[in-house]
Protein backbone atom coordinates (compact mmCIF):
# COMPACT_ATOMS: atom_id res chain seq x y z
CA UNK A 1 0.00 0.00 0.00
CA UNK A 2 1.45 3.32 -0.97
CA UNK A 3 1.77 6.06 1.69
CA UNK A 4 0.15 9.12 1.36
CA UNK A 5 -0.19 12.47 3.45
CA UNK A 6 -2.92 10.88 5.89
CA UNK A 7 -0.47 8.68 6.60
CA UNK A 8 1.63 11.22 7.77
CA UNK A 9 -1.10 13.43 9.12
CA UNK A 10 -2.30 10.12 11.40
CA UNK A 11 1.24 9.38 12.62
CA UNK A 12 1.56 13.42 13.23
CA UNK A 13 -1.83 13.21 15.48
CA UNK A 14 -0.83 9.89 17.17
CA UNK A 15 2.85 11.98 18.38
CA UNK A 16 1.14 14.79 19.05
CA UNK A 17 -1.70 12.99 21.61
CA UNK A 18 1.29 10.78 23.36
CA UNK A 19 3.17 13.98 24.12
CA UNK A 20 -0.44 15.97 25.32
CA UNK A 21 -0.98 12.77 27.55
CA UNK A 22 2.69 12.79 28.76
CA UNK A 23 2.57 16.57 30.03
CA UNK A 24 -0.48 16.56 31.73
CA UNK A 25 0.13 13.45 33.60
CA UNK A 26 3.85 13.65 34.32
CA UNK A 27 4.63 15.76 37.51
CA UNK A 28 8.44 15.97 36.61
CA UNK A 29 8.96 19.81 35.08
CA UNK A 30 11.54 18.13 32.86
CA UNK A 31 10.02 15.31 31.52
CA UNK A 32 7.09 17.95 30.87
CA UNK A 33 9.50 19.71 28.68
CA UNK A 34 10.53 16.71 26.46
CA UNK A 35 6.67 16.51 25.95
CA UNK A 36 6.22 19.48 24.56
CA UNK A 37 9.60 18.62 21.71
CA UNK A 38 7.02 15.67 21.03
CA UNK A 39 4.62 17.57 20.20
CA UNK A 40 6.92 20.38 18.50
CA UNK A 41 8.02 17.59 16.50
CA UNK A 42 4.39 16.02 15.21
CA UNK A 43 3.71 19.68 13.93
CA UNK A 44 7.18 19.01 12.36
CA UNK A 45 5.67 15.97 10.27
CA UNK A 46 2.65 18.09 9.27
CA UNK A 47 4.78 20.58 7.43
CA UNK A 48 7.03 18.23 5.79
CA UNK A 49 4.02 15.92 4.65
CA UNK A 50 2.15 19.24 3.01
CA UNK A 51 5.34 20.29 1.75
CA UNK A 52 5.57 16.87 -0.55
CA UNK A 53 2.35 16.84 -1.29
CA UNK A 54 2.18 20.33 -2.63
CA UNK A 55 5.63 20.27 -4.17
CA UNK A 56 6.69 23.38 -2.88
CA UNK A 57 9.85 23.42 -0.25
CA UNK A 58 8.70 26.08 1.64
CA UNK A 59 7.31 23.78 4.55
CA UNK A 60 10.85 22.14 4.42
CA UNK A 61 12.17 26.32 5.82
CA UNK A 62 9.19 26.42 8.23
CA UNK A 63 10.57 23.01 10.30
CA UNK A 64 14.08 24.39 9.56
CA UNK A 65 12.52 27.61 11.89
CA UNK A 66 10.96 25.74 13.83
CA UNK A 67 14.42 23.69 14.81
CA UNK A 68 15.57 26.85 16.29
CA UNK A 69 12.46 28.09 17.97
CA UNK A 70 12.03 24.51 19.79
CA UNK A 71 16.33 24.73 20.20
CA UNK A 72 15.56 28.14 22.09
CA UNK A 73 13.03 27.22 24.23
CA UNK A 74 15.16 24.49 25.62
CA UNK A 75 17.47 26.46 26.38
CA UNK A 76 15.09 29.19 28.71
CA UNK A 77 12.97 26.59 29.94
CA UNK A 78 16.15 23.91 31.56
CA UNK A 79 17.71 27.89 32.52
CA UNK A 80 14.20 28.53 34.79
CA UNK A 81 14.21 25.08 35.55
CA UNK A 82 17.85 25.05 37.29
CA UNK A 83 17.21 28.60 39.00
CA UNK A 84 13.82 26.78 40.45
CA UNK A 85 16.20 23.66 41.49
CA UNK A 86 18.75 26.39 43.27
CA UNK A 87 16.04 27.87 45.40
CA UNK A 88 13.45 25.15 46.22
CA UNK A 89 15.43 21.75 46.12
CA UNK A 90 12.83 20.41 43.62
CA UNK A 91 11.50 20.08 40.19
CA UNK A 92 8.18 18.84 40.95
CA UNK A 93 5.47 20.76 39.56
CA UNK A 94 3.24 19.98 42.28
CA UNK A 95 5.19 21.89 44.52
CA UNK A 96 5.41 25.04 42.03
CA UNK A 97 2.32 26.33 43.79
CA UNK A 98 3.56 29.81 45.02
CA UNK A 99 1.47 31.63 42.70
CA UNK A 100 -1.57 29.18 43.26
CA UNK A 101 -2.01 30.06 46.65
CA UNK B 1 11.28 1.45 0.04
CA UNK B 2 9.64 4.74 1.04
CA UNK B 3 6.85 2.99 2.37
CA UNK B 4 9.14 0.60 4.54
CA UNK B 5 11.17 3.75 5.96
CA UNK B 6 7.60 5.16 6.78
CA UNK B 7 6.48 1.95 9.10
CA UNK B 8 9.36 1.25 10.39
CA UNK B 9 10.58 4.52 11.51
CA UNK B 10 7.08 5.57 12.49
CA UNK B 11 6.56 2.95 14.86
CA UNK B 12 10.41 3.64 16.26
CA UNK B 13 9.44 7.13 16.74
CA UNK B 14 5.89 5.99 18.49
CA UNK B 15 7.53 3.34 20.94
CA UNK B 16 9.98 6.04 21.75
CA UNK B 17 7.37 9.01 22.88
CA UNK B 18 5.07 6.38 24.67
CA UNK B 19 8.99 5.32 26.41
CA UNK B 20 9.38 8.70 27.10
CA UNK B 21 5.83 9.02 28.42
CA UNK B 22 6.46 5.91 30.88
CA UNK B 23 9.47 6.07 32.13
CA UNK B 24 9.70 6.77 35.88
CA UNK B 25 13.23 8.83 35.89
CA UNK B 26 14.40 11.64 33.69
CA UNK B 27 17.83 9.61 32.14
CA UNK B 28 15.76 6.69 31.16
CA UNK B 29 13.24 9.77 29.67
CA UNK B 30 16.06 11.16 28.04
CA UNK B 31 17.05 8.31 26.45
CA UNK B 32 14.07 7.19 24.95
CA UNK B 33 13.02 10.76 23.51
CA UNK B 34 16.87 10.14 21.88
CA UNK B 35 15.34 6.73 20.34
CA UNK B 36 12.06 8.73 19.28
CA UNK B 37 13.32 11.62 17.83
CA UNK B 38 16.01 9.62 15.39
CA UNK B 39 12.96 7.49 14.38
CA UNK B 40 11.27 10.95 13.24
CA UNK B 41 14.24 11.79 11.53
CA UNK B 42 13.69 8.37 9.24
CA UNK B 43 10.26 9.57 9.11
CA UNK B 44 11.79 13.13 7.23
CA UNK B 45 13.62 10.84 4.94
CA UNK B 46 10.58 8.84 3.99
CA UNK B 47 8.50 11.97 3.07
CA UNK B 48 11.48 13.35 0.65
CA UNK B 49 13.50 15.89 3.13
CA UNK B 50 16.72 14.63 3.42
CA UNK B 51 18.36 17.84 4.81
CA UNK B 52 15.39 17.91 7.42
CA UNK B 53 16.65 14.06 8.94
CA UNK B 54 20.16 15.34 8.72
CA UNK B 55 19.17 18.67 10.91
CA UNK B 56 17.07 16.50 12.79
CA UNK B 57 20.19 14.18 14.00
CA UNK B 58 22.35 16.93 14.25
CA UNK B 59 19.89 19.63 15.94
CA UNK B 60 17.56 17.11 18.36
CA UNK B 61 18.99 14.36 18.56
CA UNK B 62 22.34 15.77 19.03
CA UNK B 63 22.41 19.39 20.91
CA UNK B 64 19.19 19.27 22.58
CA UNK B 65 19.55 16.17 24.12
CA UNK B 66 22.71 16.72 25.26
CA UNK B 67 21.62 19.64 26.66
CA UNK B 68 18.96 18.09 28.41
CA UNK B 69 20.67 14.66 29.95
CA UNK B 70 23.26 17.80 31.06
CA UNK B 71 20.86 19.63 32.96
CA UNK B 72 19.42 16.03 34.66
CA UNK B 73 23.09 15.40 35.49
CA UNK B 74 23.78 18.74 37.19
CA UNK B 75 20.39 19.05 38.70
CA UNK B 76 21.23 15.26 40.54
CA UNK B 77 19.57 13.93 43.44
CA UNK B 78 15.69 13.91 43.52
CA UNK B 79 14.96 14.40 40.05
CA UNK B 80 16.79 11.37 39.24
CA UNK B 81 14.22 9.02 41.52
CA UNK B 82 11.38 10.22 39.33
CA UNK B 83 7.82 10.98 41.12
CA UNK B 84 7.39 10.66 44.44
CA UNK B 85 3.71 10.93 44.74
CA UNK B 86 1.40 8.96 42.29
CA UNK B 87 -1.09 11.59 40.78
CA UNK B 88 -4.54 11.16 41.40
CA UNK B 89 -6.67 8.82 39.42
CA UNK B 90 -8.52 10.99 37.52
CA UNK B 91 -5.35 12.77 35.72
CA UNK B 92 -4.19 9.45 34.06
CA UNK B 93 -7.38 8.75 33.02
CA UNK B 94 -9.01 12.23 31.76
CA UNK B 95 -5.94 12.52 29.89
CA UNK B 96 -5.80 9.02 28.33
CA UNK B 97 -9.26 8.68 27.26
CA UNK B 98 -9.69 11.61 25.06
CA UNK B 99 -6.59 11.11 23.36
CA UNK B 100 -7.58 7.70 22.60
CA UNK B 101 -11.08 7.85 21.36
CA UNK B 102 -9.55 10.81 19.13
CA UNK B 103 -6.62 8.42 17.87
CA UNK B 104 -9.21 5.56 17.27
CA UNK B 105 -12.09 7.42 15.76
CA UNK B 106 -9.49 8.51 13.17
CA UNK B 107 -8.29 5.30 12.17
CA UNK B 108 -11.62 4.74 11.53
CA UNK B 109 -12.81 7.33 9.76
CA UNK B 110 -9.68 6.99 7.63
CA UNK B 111 -10.26 2.82 7.06
CA UNK B 112 -13.34 3.33 5.45
CA UNK B 113 -11.59 4.68 2.26
CA UNK B 114 -8.77 3.20 0.22
CA UNK B 115 -6.19 6.09 0.91
CA UNK B 116 -4.66 7.76 -1.86
CA UNK B 117 -0.71 8.22 -2.02
CA UNK B 118 1.34 11.63 -2.94
CA UNK B 119 -0.33 13.00 -5.90
CA UNK B 120 2.97 13.41 -7.54
CA UNK B 121 5.97 11.62 -7.16
CA UNK B 122 8.84 14.39 -5.52
CA UNK B 123 10.90 16.80 -8.11
CA UNK B 124 14.69 16.14 -8.74
CA UNK B 125 16.36 17.41 -6.28
CA UNK B 126 13.68 17.87 -3.61
CA UNK B 127 14.53 18.89 -0.09
CA UNK B 128 18.14 18.52 -1.25
CA UNK B 129 20.47 20.91 1.00
CA UNK B 130 21.15 22.62 -2.29
CA UNK B 131 17.80 23.70 -2.77
CA UNK B 132 17.55 24.37 0.93
CA UNK B 133 20.65 26.92 0.93
CA UNK B 134 18.57 29.07 -2.09
CA UNK B 135 15.28 28.93 -0.15
CA UNK B 136 17.45 30.22 2.69
CA UNK B 137 19.55 32.26 1.42
CA UNK B 138 16.84 33.66 -1.45
CA UNK B 139 13.46 34.08 -0.87
CA UNK B 140 13.64 33.48 3.00
CA UNK B 141 16.61 34.96 4.53
CA UNK B 142 14.77 37.98 5.91
CA UNK B 143 13.17 35.05 8.36
CA UNK B 144 16.38 33.10 8.35
CA UNK B 145 18.19 36.49 9.79
CA UNK B 146 15.38 37.15 12.35
CA UNK B 147 15.72 33.31 13.32
CA UNK B 148 19.30 34.10 14.39
CA UNK B 149 18.01 36.95 16.51
CA UNK B 150 15.92 34.67 18.25
CA UNK B 151 18.66 32.05 19.62
CA UNK B 152 20.79 35.33 20.32
CA UNK B 153 18.12 36.38 22.76
CA UNK B 154 17.49 33.06 24.18
CA UNK B 155 21.67 32.96 24.62
CA UNK B 156 21.22 35.54 26.69
CA UNK B 157 18.59 34.69 28.73
CA UNK B 158 19.70 31.63 29.19
CA UNK B 159 23.14 33.35 30.73
CA UNK B 160 20.95 35.50 32.32
CA UNK B 161 18.65 33.24 34.10
CA UNK B 162 22.08 30.94 34.89
CA UNK B 163 24.67 32.52 36.50
CA UNK B 164 25.31 32.81 40.37
CA UNK B 165 24.68 35.85 41.48
CA UNK B 166 26.25 35.64 44.69
CA UNK B 167 29.33 34.73 43.22
CA UNK B 168 29.28 38.23 40.64
CA UNK B 169 32.98 40.26 41.00
CA UNK B 170 31.03 43.13 41.96
CA UNK B 171 28.68 41.91 44.55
Amino acid sequence: MEVGLTHYLILAAALFLIGMVGFVVRRNTIIMLMCVELMLSSANIVFAAFSRELGNEAGHVFVLMNFAVAAAEVAIGLAILVEIFRRRRSVDADDLTTLME
Amino acid sequence: METFLFYFCGAVMLLGAVGTVASRSAVSAACWLILSLLGLAGVFAAVAAPFLAVMQVLVYAGAVMVLFLFVIMMLEGPVLEGETRRPRFWVPVAAVVPAAVILIAAVVWVRRAALPGFSSAAPEGFGQPMRMAELLMGKYLFAFELISIVLLVALIGALALGRNERKLPWK
